[in-house]
């Protein structure tokens, strides 16, 4: 670390600012959805702890298919999660630990597929999920990009690290190879998986176009997809609705989609950060 | 798959190099058993599309009918049509409006924030990387209440303070900036923990070099801070570069493209054919998106080259 000095206030007053403009939107997201609709509209900067009221979640609730977008992505999460989180390490295995051939073909393939912007991926892979009659279908949403190629990178580095003496000892042990890979490779790189996993959890749960293309059924659309045409939703449901119901609604979801994903990064802060800068280890 | 044995031999990483009659068939056999679902499912869902839409972007084809052979026509219509163009041009202008402004941001904060003796670093990371694992349809909804012309938080704050209030989604001019602040508030959180990263591989012992020399500390800033990060900050511009050139979902929610397709960036316009069912053109368009997406790439890579 560099020999510091005493920060000037300058460096404060910056810092605070920036602090307080990424926290304000949400701040202001969630103490508004607390508020009755109509000083949502009238008064948006004034803040009442005493009249605040759940009154907009009741009725986005009522209006809102957000039941079954939460439960449509739980289950993409533990199916496509489930995938990356299992077979992108095996194959990260392969590439750190193992000489085969054909290895640097298929190690080129992964690469190929990081380098690949997804949205252009979008039309073709509809075109396909249509001859398939996969539109509207849980397949649809979890196995394209299953396994990660993003992940599969990461874990080969991470792998690498692992010493070949333990790998060796476990075959002198007469383990299996896949044996290897579950008790010894997955426990020994577990910080690693924690970031994985976290990452993961956080792109799928955030994922959002491919689901709204893929999905055209309201019991298919996953969280991110029901959010998206939420002001469609709520006053179609709603028959003269207002401005202001509408935008309570709107905050009300908004600020409920936020909160799981803020939970798991404040507890799981660490491996957030880890994750977040493996990102920066493919420049 | 067979195994050829004239594969020369890549560095093993573990420097043994047993020969294949010395290893056990199973051991032989594994790597292939453990990368073959990430390849079924790259044949399936990556190299099957692409080759089945190389093909559909030179025909015109609604979706259902026989496909008609159209030759390169797709490619000149979209590469003569005004609103390709334009929406390159958006996406452009969206470029302007954010990479620079982020760099600079979090250039300063990533410094800031590598100074051990300042208080509450640990904070301020976090915070930073709160708007990062916000969702961002949930934000773009909160943009457009909060940037609301008549009843939005943003313009009542500028009532009050006496400054003018703007159309922030309703007009040609600040649509663009507008979506620019959600991708700016979204994303320079990432780019400080990425650049403080870079700041601190930097070992102390340069800057006491430095300090011995008599360097002052904005002589070290200059002189051996910026080269040095130079890396990372290519690599953030890179990253940040292909993600806006694709940017999809904030224009999608926030403006649905408009105010008069002021806001149809490179993404959204591809995502359109789509909606008018013309799938030979969005094939096409997509591969013209891919060429300039590689084509940034191997500039930047380019960059890096000579430079070092």
């Amino acid at each position: 670390m560099r020999r510091a000095s005493r920060p000037a206030i300058g460096s404060h007053v910056f810092l605070i600012v920036l602090t307080a403009a990424f926290l304000a939107p949400v701040v202001w997201a969630v103490l508004s959805s607390l508020k009755e609709p109509a000083t949502i509209i009238t008064d948006p900067l004034g803040v009442d702890p005493g009249s605040f009221t759940l009154g907009n979640y009741r009725a986005m609730f009522e209006d809102v298919p957000i039941g079954s977008g939460f439960l449509n992505t739980a289950i993409v999460l533990v199916l496509k999660g489930g995938l990356t989180l299992f077979f992108a390490p095996l194959a990260g295995f392969a590439f750190a630990k193992y000489r085969f051939a054909g290895q640097n073909v298929i190690f080129g393939a992964v690469l190929l597929t990081l380098m690949l912007p997804t949205i252009v991926l979008v039309v073709p892979l509809l075109l396909q999920m249509r001859e398939l009659g996969w539109v509207n279908t849980y397949q649809a949403l979890v196995l394209p990009g299953a396994v990660d190629a993003f992940a599969i990178f990461w874990m080969r580095q991470v792998i690498a690290a692992v010493p070949d003496e333990l790998l060796d000892a476990a075959r002198v042990d007469g383990c299996g190879e896949f044996r290897i890979y579950v008790s010894i490779v997955l426990p020994v790189i577990r910080p690693g998986l924690a970031g994985l996993a976290v990452l993961t959890v956080m792109n799928i749960y955030n994922d959002f176009v491919w689901p709204v293309v893929v999905t055209s059924q309201e019991s298919m659309q996953t969280l991110q997809v029901v959010l998206a045409t939420l002001a469609q939703n709520i006053t179609g449901n709603r028959i003269g609705a207002d401005f202001a119901t509408v935008w309570g609604e709107l905050l009300a979801a908004s600020s409920i989609a936020l909160i799981p994903l803020l939970v798991v990064f404040v507890l799981l802060q660490r491996h957030f950060i880890n994750g977040i800068l493996a990102g920066s280890v493919k420049g | 798959m067979t195994i050829t044995r004239s594969a020369a031999p890549a560095r093993r990483p573990s420097g043994r190099r047993p020969t294949a009659s010395r290893r056990p068939s199973g051991r032989r056999l594994a790597p292939y058993a453990f990368v073959l679902p990430f390849v079924v499912l790259f044949l399936a869902f990556g190299v099957y599309p692409l080759i089945y839409t190389f093909r559909l972007s030179f025909t015109s084809w609604s979706g259902s009918g026989p496909a008609q052979w159209v030759g390169w026509d797709n490619y000149t219509y979209l590469l003569g049509s005004d609103a390709f163009w334009s929406s390159l041009a958006d996406s452009a202008v969206l470029w302007l409006l954010i990479v620079p402004a982020q760099v600079v941001i979090a250039l300063i904060a990533a410094v800031l924030l590598n100074n051990a003796k300042l208080r509450m670093r640990g904070f301020y990371r976090t915070v930073a990387l709160v708007p990062f694992v916000t969702p961002l349809v949930a934000m773009a909804q909160i943009w457009i209440v909060v940037f609301d012309a008549d009843y939005g938080a943003v313009n009542r704050l500028l009532g009050a303070a006496g400054l003018p209030q703007l159309d922030w989604l309703t007009s040609t001019t600040w649509a663009k900036p507008t979506l620019a602040l959600l991708f700016l508030w979204k994303t320079t959180g990432f780019a400080i923990v990425i650049l403080l990263s870079g700041l601190q591989s930097i070992p102390a012992s340069v800057y006491e070099a430095a300090e011995l020399d008599g360097a002052s500390r904005t002589r070290q800033l200059v002189s051996i801070t910026v080269p040095l990060v130079r890396r990372v900050v290519l690599f953030l511009v890179v990253m940040q570069t292909l993600a806006v050139f694709q940017m999809f979902a904030e224009p999608y929610v926030v403006t649905g493209g408009g105010p008069y397709g002021s806001t149809t960036t490179a993404g959204l316009y591809l995502y359109e054919h789509l909606g008018r069912s013309d799938l030979g053109t969005g094939s096409a368009n997509s591969f013209l998106l891919v060429a300039l997406v590689m084509l940034i790439s191997l500039l930047f890579v380019r960059l890096l080259r000579e430079r070092d």
